[in-house]
């Protein structure tokens, strides 16, 4: 089967973050195969790519599905860099996990060193409402303060699973063009390498 | 065939060998044998490939380095493409500690560090986080750097350089002398480990060298007990179980073996039963007509032993063979036996081809059935011919065609063999002929399932055109004999051909029976070529049945007989029925030719299209004209009329007394003197020319025949010359007698013009002149009277001119004299003053000028007798009055 060289679709390139067992890997496969899947194994590092037609116009998106658990943070950095539009997840079921929001915000901007990198902030398993621990409200107001979209969703009932990630793409195309218009000619921005020392335990000791 | 399969999602996207990998995308196929392959960054995985679902597959990381497709192959889809790629990595070394899904290399990696296992802990011994460099200096560029080097700490040619180009190329300084402030804790840290780990362990140690010590006994002992070599023995035991186990068991497998051999056996003995009794079955069936069955059997047996080389088997299968050959040749032989039908034929074909017959079937079928149609043409040919030759033969049906006109009937209840066979020809043609064409087609198409051999194709168009030409040349010969050149007609001689009348009246028929047949080649979609043949015919035919059918007519008119009846209808009188039956005659062919052969049917031209058969019809009708112009110049002419001579001398003083004017004639048939003969038949040329003529043109144009307008404008001509003729004739015989009695009557009894008897009436001549006219009127008018005008003033004219010769020959008039020649001159003057022309007046006055002068009281007295005689004559007046049509 001789492949046609054809003009590649544009690539988005989204990137899954979330405390752990927040249903990031449920988003992505929900969204990727119409599945939910019940059980729990954490994930390292899952990544999907498949063709889709955003508003008429044939894109490939590509997700990097991240760990969520502290043990696997070293490597995200590396991660991060490479995104082009994220989701931050959290479960409203569970407080800690829209209080570490605020961290991967943070880690995402320094990374990327970019304020208005395309971001949503969801907040999965909507489908759960009377276990709800994280008021609406407070959500939505962190999200306006970031200024950022705010969205429910549930990767079991596929509420809104959609949405965000088209809604993401959407952003991640417009920012594109943008970029491509005043870009033109300009040497990319480089990032600028930070390095950190994970060993400054070992520094601390001695 | 399946989409191919595709992969869309990798969980994890990279891990060392031996990393559980989820694969996920689309099109794995339906269940887990469909799928086939796995390769992992080019590595086979299918081995620990687990199928899950359609869109999952589970498998196990090979040892693979550096990132690459996961490819999934499946039975239905074939090779598939990964949208995703994975990342294999090995940990910087594995220990013995370590679990490890894939052989590792042991030798360079874990002597020197099997007893430092912190160092698997940290994965970089400067205690730094990995670098995920994307610009890594390459392998290459470092070997040139460090050569006989590497990177590897467990290496015995380690190079730190190499390492930290490797590892570390972007990490800070601040970050590198951290590093080794911790590699030096380690190191020292790793110094003193050793010796504490001893002085930690030391019970565990002990324990370890009783364990030894206690091994080395107990196999010490073991040594003793049983030799060297314990393993002898065991070797032993083994064999003798063997053995018994097979006792067990060879009893049920030579039971096994027997039953197999008798099952062999059997099977071979049926199969030999139907070898050696196939023959008779064979000739059993054969008698049934089953051959299917024996080609089946056949066919069987050919199978099973067209190999063998035993004698006896070679020798059944010669028998059979024998048999089927017989078979072959009988179902050839009815093949080629007619009748048959095709579908039996193509049966039969089929049979002949399954027994792989030596001959080509289908086309000898083919031939057979063109050889039958030729044949049975002859045969119909030679039976008709012997039919025919007993009646050509015997002169009593000589005698009885010779009396035909007596015995029509019979001819047309027994027609003539020639119609009969041409008829039975087209039957027969339209018969047969179809079969012949359709096992032809069958054949060329292929449903017979014979291969149609070279120039085959052409052999059967004139295999076909043949059989049509010879149909033609047979239906020619009998029917349009002429329009066959020599050497066309057939060998033996043909049949006779019928008279023109039993042509002419079996022609039509003949003609449909022709046209039918060609209704049915045309139904059979024949080549136009082989059509044209035939049609050619037709038109032959037609042309033919045209002239034929118009000669007889024109025979018809020349037998035409007067009656002499004269009818008296319409506005024509005075004429016979014979225009009018040349009329009928002539509408009732132009019908019957209409009918046949001027018709237009199926994928046929328009007969008089072709300039030869409007020749023919020019031919035809002028034939017919001429011959009712000769019928009538017959009539006129007189001959054959034995009382025409009795009739001349009888003309006396009074001409054509009435009594005289019908004869007896011997067959009973009355028949008018020859001046009314003449008359009549004088009426009937004018009518002909008048109105027969225009009502044929007519009837002409509106049959559908061409203008003949110039055939009847040459028929007029002629029959304008002969009416002349007829008229001059009437006129010869009327009035010559009647003028010539002018003069002996005017000198009967020595009458001299000078007399001196002075004149007391006019005399006798003048009456006897006056009632000869009078008789001539009254024949005329018995026939026509619009005759009248053409006769009369021509007789009257002869007398007046009769009169002047005579009155200017007298020598001498007395004055009486003159007087009495006045008086007679005028006289006859008044009384045919209607029907004199004005060369009669001129004749009349000249008379009158050559008697002289009369005066006074002698005028007086000329017309005291005039005006006596008028009261004396006035019915012959009145006789000799033209009546005013409308009074």
């Amino acid at each position: 089967m001789a492949k046609k060289p054809t003009v590649q679709p544009a690539l988005h390139k989204v990137i899954m973050v979330g405390s752990g067992g927040v249903g990031k890997s449920a988003l992505t496969l929900q969204f990727m195969y119409d599945e939910f899947v019940e059980d729990y194994e954490p994930t390292k590092a899952d990544s999907y790519r498949k063709k889709i037609l955003l508003d008429g116009e044939d894109v490939q998106i590509d997700i990097l599905d991240t760990a969520g658990q502290e043990d696997y943070a070293a490597i995200r950095d590396n991660y991060f860099r490479s995104g082009e539009g994220f989701l931050c997840i959290f479960s409203i079921t569970e407080d800690e996990s829209f209080q570490a929001t605020q961290e991967f915000r943070e880690q995402i901007l320094r990374v990327k060193n970019d304020e208005n990198i395309p971001f949503l902030l969801v907040g999965n398993k909507s489908d759960l409402d009377e276990r709800r621990k994280v008021p609406l409200q407070e959500a939505t107001d962190r999200a306006k303060q970031w200024g950022v979209q705010y969205v429910e969703t549930s990767a079991k009932t596929r509420e809104h699973v959609d949405k965000v990630f088209y809604d993401l793409m959407r952003e991640i195309r417009a920012r594109k063009m943008e970029e491509n218009k005043t870009n033109n000619g300009r040497g990319k921005d480089k990032n600028k390498k930070k390095k950190r020392c994970c060993c400054s335990r070992w520094l601390g000791c001695s | 065939m399946a989409p191919p399969p595709i992969v869309t999602g990798l969980s994890p996207k990279e891990g060392p060998p031996g990393t559980r990998l989820k694969i996920r995308g689309e099109h794995f196929g339906s269940k887990p044998s469909d799928l086939i392959g796995l390769t992992i960054c080019g590595t086979d995985c299918l081995l620990s490939a687990e199928w899950k679902t359609s869109t999952k597959i589970e498998a196990i990381s090979g040892p693979i380095k550096g990132t690459g497709e996961v490819i999934v192959t499946t039975r239905l889809g074939g090779v598939g493409t990964c949208n995703v790629t994975f990342r294999g990595y090995f940990l910087s070394s594995i220990g013995p500690l370590k679990e490890s899904a894939v052989w590792v290399e042991e030798v360079s990696s874990w002597s020197r560090h099997s007893l430092s296992p912190s160092s698997f802990q940290h994965e970089d011994p400067l205690g730094l986080s990995i670098e995920e460099n994307e610009n890594k200096i390459s392998e290459e560029d470092l070997q040139s750097n460090y050569p006989g080097k590497c990177g590897d700490i467990g290496s015995t040619n380690f190079s730190p350089g190499w390492f930290l180009l490797e590892n570390h190329q972007a990490t800070s300084f601040h970050d590198l002398d951290a590093g080794l402030v911790h590699l030096q804790r380690k190191v020292q840290g790793q110094k003193e480990g050793k010796l504490s780990f001893l002085k930690a362990n030391m019970n565990s140690i002990m324990d370890q060298i009783d364990t030894l010590s206690n091994l080395r006994e107990k196999y010490e002992k073991d040594l003793s007990e049983f030799g060297s070599e314990p393993t002898l023995k065991l070797e032993k035991t083994i064999k003798e179980s063997e053995r018994e186990a097979r006792k067990l068991f060879d009893d049920v497998l030579a039971r096994k073996d027997r039953a197999e051999k008798t099952r062999n056996a059997l099977s071979v003995l049926s199969r030999f039963k139907f070898l050696f009794c196939l023959p008779c079955v064979i000739e059993r069936h054969i008698k049934k007509a089953e051959y299917d069955i024996v080609i089946n059997d056949y066919i069987r047996v050919k199978n099973l032993f067209h190999k063998t080389d035993v004698p006896i088997f070679r020798e059944a299968l010669k028998e059979i063979d024998k048999r089927i050959v017989n078979l072959q040749k009988k179902l050839h032989a009815d093949l080629q036996t007619m009748p048959i039908t095709v579908d039996q034929q193509k049966r039969l074909i089929r049979y002949l081809v399954n027994l792989e017959a030596p001959y080509d079937s289908a086309w000898d079928a083919i031939k057979s059935r063109s050889e039958y149609i030729h044949t049975k043409f002859r045969l119909i040919y030679d039976y008709y011919k012997s039919m025919e030759r007993p009646e050509s033969g015997k002169k009593v049906v000589t005698a009885l065609k010779q009396s035909k006109l007596n015995d029509s009937q019979v001819d047309e209840n027994v027609p003539p063999s020639c119609v009969s066979f041409t008829k039975e020809i087209c039957a027969t043609l339209s018969e047969i002929f179809p079969d012949l064409w359709k096992i032809g087609q069958a054949y060329f198409s292929g449903e017979l399932q014979v291969k149609v051999g070279a120039g085959r194709q052409v052999e059967y168009k004139h295999m076909v055109l043949d059989v049509i030409e010879s149909f033609c040349r047979y239906a020619r010969a009998t029917t349009v004999p002429h329009t066959l050149e020599k050497h066309h007609r057939p060998p033996s001689p043909s049949l006779a051909p019928p008279s023109r009348d039993d042509l002419a009246f079996y022609l039509p028929d003949l003609l449909r029976s022709v046209r039918s047949t060609y209704a049915t080649l045309i139904k059979l979609d024949l080549p136009n070529e082989a059509l044209d043949i035939v049609s050619h015919l037709l038109l032959d035919l037609r042309t033919n049945c045209m002239s034929i059918l118009f000669q007889q007519t024109a025979e018809q008119i020349k037998q035409l007989n007067e009656n002499w009846r004269i009818s008296f209808a319409g506005k024509y009188t005075g004429i016979s029925e014979l225009p009018l039956k040349f009329l009928q005659l002539v509408e009732d062919v132009l019908q019957i030719v209409k009918e046949s052969a001027l018709s237009v049917e199926l994928r046929e031209s328009s007969l008089l299209d072709s300039p030869q058969a409007k020749k023919e019809l020019e031919k035809q009708v002028d034939n017919i004209l001429t011959g009712f112009y000769d019928v009538l110049d017959k009539l006129s002419s007189g001959e054959g009329f034995d009382d025409g001579d009795d009739n001349v001398p009888v003309v006396s003083q009074l001409i054509g007394s009435p009594m005289s004017t019908y004869k007896f004639v011997p067959s009973g048939q009355t028949c008018p003197s020859w001046e009314h003969r003449l008359l009549i038949t004088l009426s009937n040329c004018l009518f002909a020319r008048n109105t027969v003529m225009d009502a044929v043109a007519s009837k002409f144009k509106e049959t559908g025949f061409p203008s003949v307008e110039s055939s009847i404008k040459s028929a007029k001509a002629k029959l304008r010359n002969l009416e002349k003729s007829i008229l001059d004739k009437y006129l010869e015989q009327k009035s010559d007698p009647l003028v010539g009695t002018i003069e002996p009557s005017m000198y009967l009894g020595r009458f001299d013009w000078d007399v001196s008897t002075p004149p007391t009436d006019i005399r006798p001549y003048v009456k006897e002149c006056i009632n000869n006219l009078i008789n001539v009127h009254a024949e005329v008018t018995n026939i026509s009277s619009s005759l009248l005008d053409l006769v009369l003033p021509r007789i009257v004219e002869t007398i007046a001119e009769e009169l002047y010769r005579l009155m200017s020959c007298v020598q001498k008039f007395s004055k009486e004299g003159a007087q009495q020649a006045r008086a007679d001159v005028e006289a006859l003057q008044e009384f045919f003053e209607d029907y004199s022309s004005e060369n009669a007046r001129a004749y009349f006055k000249e008379a009158l000028e050559a008697v002289e002068g009369v005066q006074g009281s002698d005028r007086t007295m000329v017309d005291d007798i005039l005006s006596r005689c008028r009261v004396r004559m006035r019915i012959q007046m009145l006789c000799l009055k033209k009546v005013d049509e409308n009074s």
